[in-house]
């Protein structure tokens, strides 16, 4: 599968693991947070490279050993499903968070600019969506005047 | 069955062939909410570009004339109740 | 008032760049619909029942006159040559069509105006008081802090999607609230503490809708620097735990009743310590930047003496009673404040014609140095009229069915669309208010009866403020026909109150007589002139009004709704 990562299409190199489901022999797998939760240690001795997805309603303190995991998939069941963005924000600015973060569920190109401030830097669109036209939803609406994860200086220290 | 037209958002009503007209005079009529429901699904699906959000209403229909049950699809049918004139009149 | 810079401009530019592929992505059918709607509510565009529906940002109500005049020329050359203002001091249009939406945009882009998140689970328009800058009872111009929180909030990457709309208004007059903050999601209302320091008192949790309820303190005073680091741990904290299940349980006013304020408040504090940088401080510099943009303009000094009263007591005994009605003090001698009332006979509440809006641009540019405020009772206001000129004024205005003298009486009815346009609606208001304009149509009635304030919603959406009316009327549907609902003693300012239902819902052939019934049973019950009608419903209680209007107090003749 492509995804959307720092800007570029790419080839996913992970695989997402639903709960219940078989574990890959090798690879990076992204795997439900009550399974993280329930065998962390088995995944993380097993797996050199671990992803947590998360479900809306979570919060970064919900997630244990955060700086273990090198991936956090963000579930948006609705792309109208606005917590996430702050989720997001919390991850990178308050939990020192450099791993990938990406945005997983009813994502649509629309969404990814200010889910970008808000420090993702993955995007799985929703299926058909075309990925190519999405990238350019990074140029759009470049200027801003808050302080986000692209820049802790709102406008009135830039302008 | 009704809908908006995604270009201008005037009132739309199906016709009988599928086609869509702005009179509710020249809508085709469903005889039970079955058919309605399911020909509402299909032109959500297969329409939705050129018409937003389809729907089935009630209507009295007798002699020709097609009245809508509820006063907003009546309102929705005739337009505004209130003179829609230029506040100024004439000037 | 505020001037784009180079960056404004690039934002707002950019943004209806953005909004053209949106659209044309619609119409190609690469977006749905249900994928297209969030994106042109955020920028202000609804379907109605007939057509398109544009809203138009006026942020905190002021308008320049050139600005006037493009409003003026997109209602002549897109719509149907009509404006109509509305209760959160902006203006939409009926009619336009969704193809001619960018083009709109780039118009309004070209004098510094935009439709940004004027709909949407966003944090909407900034409201403020009409008379912000000019009113005596002012102790701080709250403009160039709306100036701020709109910068802030205009496509703030955290807050799109919020559990709901977002309404935030501000006043500078504590001891005077006329921009009803204790009915919005945040109110703020500038204050002064005991060491004589100027800051912030704010509320949270206001609001109506299917359930009113008045604003709770949550800080008594915050220091100027933390506005917006403030604000932004309320949004947050709403924006992780406000109800996402159920539409009419999402706004914050839920969250904080549920959770109560003191938790609410802590889980605030504890956001605001946890994210709250110095960067985000505002300074000095930049209150001070923005705060220029809103400098007094060029008064002559003018004797203090007293001209209003002259003219009221002159011979022109129009003039005098629309001097009495619709002109107010002014914090500057010899200068006055004019509302132009919108509320004219036989035209639904707060339309404006291109040939009006064009006619107002020039008088703004002659009498009030190009300015004009929209109230969000649906009128307008010229802010810095010479005294003296009053009369000419007034003669112009006449003269453009614009010199109607009932700002703040029986007439002045704040009226949501209703559902002659909304698809929301459950019954028409537009009717009603132009039966009431009619019906009261005698000055002596008018000013007899004196400051009452009637407001109509044709759902419980509350649109058009009915829980905050002295009389307030809500259609509702019953099997497919329109009722009403009468209420009774809402008051938005400082006496904040939520008005209650009078009786059983009301046929549209009722509705207006029973305002008149409970308006004649006012003058026959109050203790003097002096007494206003909401003092008097808040003295007597409903049952002289429920005999009046039902025949009995009984509330098996008057309830059972």
């Amino acid at each position: 599968m492509q995804i959307i990562r720092d800007r570029a299409i790419v080839d996913d190199d992970f695989v997402h693991v639903p709960d219940g489901a078989e574990l890959p022999e090798a690879g990076k797998p992204i795997v439900t947070l009550a399974h993280y939760a329930r065998a962390r240690e088995t995944l993380l001795a097993r797996y050199p490279t671990v992803g947590v997805r998360v479900p809306s309603d979570k919060l970064p303190t919900d997630i244990p050993e955060l700086a273990r995991v090198a991936l956090v998939a963000i579930e948006f069941p609705k792309f109208t499903d606005g917590r996430g963005y702050t989720v997001g924000r919390m991850l990178r600015e308050r939990h020192a968070f450099r791993g990938e973060l990406r945005a997983v569920g009813w994502v649509l190109r629309d969404q990814l600019r200010y889910l970008e401030r808000c420090g993702f830097n993955a995007f799985e669109l929703k299926p058909g969506k075309p990925l190519e036209s999405a990238l350019e939803a990074f140029d759009e609406l470049a200027g801003t005047y808050q302080a986000a994860v692209d820049d802790p200086r709102p406008i009135y220290r830039r302008r | 069955m009704t809908g908006n037209f995604t270009e201008d958002g005037a009132v739309a009503w199906r016709r009988a062939d599928g086609t869509w007209a702005r009179q509710i005079a020249e809508a085709g009529l469903f005889v039970d909410e079955p058919t309605a429901k399911a020909a509402a699904t299909r032109a959500a699906a297969q329409e939705q570009r050129e018409i937003c959000d389809p729907y089935g209403i009630e209507v009295h229909a007798e002699g020709g004339a097609i009245d809508p049950l509820t006063a907003r699809q009546r309102i929705r049918a005739n337009g505004p109740t209130i003179r829609l004139r230029r506040p100024d009149g004439e000037r | 008032m505020y001037q784009y810079d180079d960056y404004d401009r690039r934002i707002i530019v950019e943004r209806a760049q953005q909004f053209r592929g949106q659209v044309a992505r619609r119409l190609t059918g690469e977006i749905t619909e249900e994928e297209f709607k969030p994106l042109r509510l955020q920028n202000g565009l609804y379907m109605q029942l007939h057509a398109y529906m544009l809203r138009v940002a006026i942020p905190y109500g002021l308008l320049s006159s050139t600005q006037v005049r493009k409003l003026a020329h997109i209602a002549r050359t897109y719509d149907r040559g009509y404006g109509h203002l509305t209760t959160r001091q902006n203006i939409q249009y009926n009619w336009p069509k969704l193809t001619d939406v960018p083009a709109i945009l780039d118009e309004l882009a070209s004098v510094e105006m935009h439709a940004v998140q004027t709909s949407g689970n966003c944090v909407r328009n900034i409201t403020a008081d009409h008379f912000a800058g000019i009113a005596r009872d002012e102790l701080e111009d709250p403009r160039p802090y709306c100036e701020i929180l709109r910068q802030w909030s205009t496509f703030h990457p955290e807050f799109a999607h919020l559990p709901r709309k977002f309404k935030i208004a501000m006043t500078g007059a504590p001891g005077n609230d006329r921009a009803a903050v204790r009915f919005h999601d945040i109110g703020v209302r500038i204050v002064e503490n005991a060491q004589g320091e100027r800051g912030f008192e704010v509320l949270v949790g206001g609001g109506m809708g299917r359930t009113p309820l008045i604003g709770e303190v949550i800080r008594e005073f915050l220091p100027k620097p933390h506005l917006l680091s403030y604000i932004e741990s309320i949004l947050r904290v709403y924006n992780l735990h406000g109800r996402r299940d159920n539409k009419y349980k999402a706004r914050i006013k839920i969250l904080v009743s549920a959770l109560g304020i003191d938790e609410f408040r802590r889980r605030v504090d504890e956001d605001w310590e946890a994210s709250r940088t110095p960067a985000l401080e505002l300074p000095d510099a930049e209150v001070a930047r923005v705060s220029a943009f809103f400098a007094p303009p060029p008064y002559q000094v003018l004797p203090a003496d007293d001209q209003v009263g002259v003219i009221q007591l002159g011979r022109d005994r129009v003039l005098g009673n629309w001097v009495s009605n619709n002109v107010d003090a002014h914090k500057v001698p010899g200068y006055s404040a004019v509302v132009i009332s919108v509320k004219q006979p036989g035209i639904p509440p707060g339309d404006v014609s291109d040939t009006q809006l064009d006619a107002i641009a020039d008088i703004a540019d002659r009498y009030s140095f190009g300015h004009v405020v929209v109230t969000h009772t649906q009128n307008l206001v010229l802010p810095d009229v010479r005294t003296s000129e009053l009369p000419r004024l007034h003669a112009e205005l006449r003269a453009l069915d614009l010199g109607e003298a009932n700002a703040n009486k029986i007439t002045d009815v704040i009226t949501c669309p209703g559902l002659d346009y909304c698809d929301l609606a459950n019954a028409r208001s537009i009717p009603l208010s132009l039966e009431i304009a009619a019906r009261f149509d005698r000055v002596d009635y008018l000013n007899d009866v004196g400051d009452v304030s009637i407001k109509i919603s044709g759902c419980i959406n509350a649109c058009g403020h009915h829980h905050v009316g002295n009389i307030g009327i809500l259609g509702i549907d019953k099997r497919g026909e329109e009722f009403y609902q009468l209420m009774l003693g809402g008051s938005p300012g400082n006496d904040a109150s939520i008005g209650k239902i009078l009786g059983r819902a009301l046929a549209q052939d009722e509705i207006v007589d029973a305002v008149e019934k409970v308006l004649d049973r006012y003058l026959e019950i109050r203790e003097s002139p002096d007494e206003r009608f909401l003092d008097a419903v808040r003295r007597v209680g409903f049952d002289p009004f429920k005999v009046a209007v039902y025949g009995s107090a009984d509330p098996l003749d008057a309830g059972g709704d």
